[in-house]
């Protein structure tokens, strides 16, 4: 249950960028997600939702982008995205690096 | 009027911050750094007992343990004679880089080759925490199923080394020794892979050597 960490960071992130820009109120985060970063997203929206109560984001959603596990070889220079989490090169015998999948990341505040 | 903010701002940057920062005061005061990971009952603190009566007498380790809320595990490494610093989470579910960096300040680094950090005991969370290692070890044990490293790849994927420990109870199982190995490597090709039992005290030695290795570098 690492999420309400989470939250509690991304809201942090959210306040300093909307009082940088002089807003007061926040309706809107937008969050890149890896589909292998360790988040389960309906732990993190119920600690968001509990912890955004009388803030600047009490009415704030989180607009959740994922993104795909693609990884590139490190012989044939091939990039695959990846359904499974098998990183051996299905096109040769070489290994696969991980390029993209394990973001987290707060990508933008809608604010006013 | 509406404002959008453009970011793209790491969630975890705080602490990959003071982890960075952790790494660097390690190298540069030759220190190598062993995350222990694996889930509540995997035997971490009994393979790290069995561990440093191995290494004790050729390298300086201490250890930094990572506990919900008691010190049971602190007080049992500290039999082994080496220094141990107890980090109580209070319910937290991992360890992370400002405990570490806070740990470290009651450490004497420069009188230590392998500090050795066991984390709180969970598949997930702490895998996600850099707290600023040289690399992870991650403890799997035989009675909690081959299935693991496909249900929870972040922390084998995250890990230099898997221990499958608990090797004496595979014929008391339905473990699939083969199938588990096959699932770490395609998920992590170059994975090392020990099989251990801390009561029949198998595969400890390799595993001691190993980990020797790492950290004479």
């Amino acid at each position: 249950m690492h999420e309400a960490t989470l939250a509690e960071n991304i809201l942090n992130i959210a306040f300093e960028a909307a009082e940088k820009n002089h807003a007061a109120k926040i309706f809107k985060i937008g969050l890149t997600l890896g589909e292998m970063a360790g988040v389960e997203v309906e732990a993190l929206k119920l600690s968001f939702d509990v912890l955004k109560k009388n803030t600047p984001a009490d009415g704030a959603e989180l607009a959740i982008r994922r993104v795909p596990i693609s990884a590139t070889c490190n012989k044939c220079g091939k990039t695959f995205q990846l359904e499974r989490y098998n990183f051996f090169c299905p096109e040769c015998d070489g290994i696969l690096i991980l390029q993209s999948g394990r973001e987290l990341l707060v990508e933008f505040v809608d604010c006013e | 009027m509406t404002l959008e903010i453009k970011l793209m701002k790491n969630i975890l940057g705080a602490n990959d911050e003071i982890a960075a920062q952790n790494r660097k005061m390690f190298s540069e005061r030759g220190v190598v750094v062993m995350n222990l990971m694996g889930s509540p009952g995997s035997g971490k603190t009994t393979l790290l007992e069995k561990t440093l009566a191995r290494l004790a007498d050729k390298i300086k380790i201490a250890v930094i343990e990572g506990d919900l809320f008691t010190a049971k595990d602190a007080e049992r490494i500290e039999r082994a004679g080496v220094d141990v610093i107890q980090i109580n989470t209070a319910g937290g579910c991992h360890l992370d880089a400002p405990m570490i960096q806070k740990a470290c300040t009651s450490l004497n680094l420069d009188a230590i080759d392998l500090l050795i950090v066991e984390n709180v005991g969970n598949l997930v969370c702490p895998a996600e925490f850099d707290i600023g290692e040289n690399f992870k070890a991650v403890v799997l044990s035989i009675t909690e199923g081959d299935d693991k490293p496909l249900k929870y790849p972040l922390i084998f994927k995250e890990s230099a080394v898997t221990l499958l420990n608990k090797i004496d109870l595979l014929p008391f199982t339905n473990f699939d020794l083969k199938s588990a190995r096959e699932d770490l490597t395609t998920l992590h090709p170059t994975i090392k892979i020990f099989e251990t039992s801390c009561t029949k005290e198998t595969g400890l030695d390799d595993w001691a050597a190993w980990l020797l290795g790492k950290a004479a570098r």
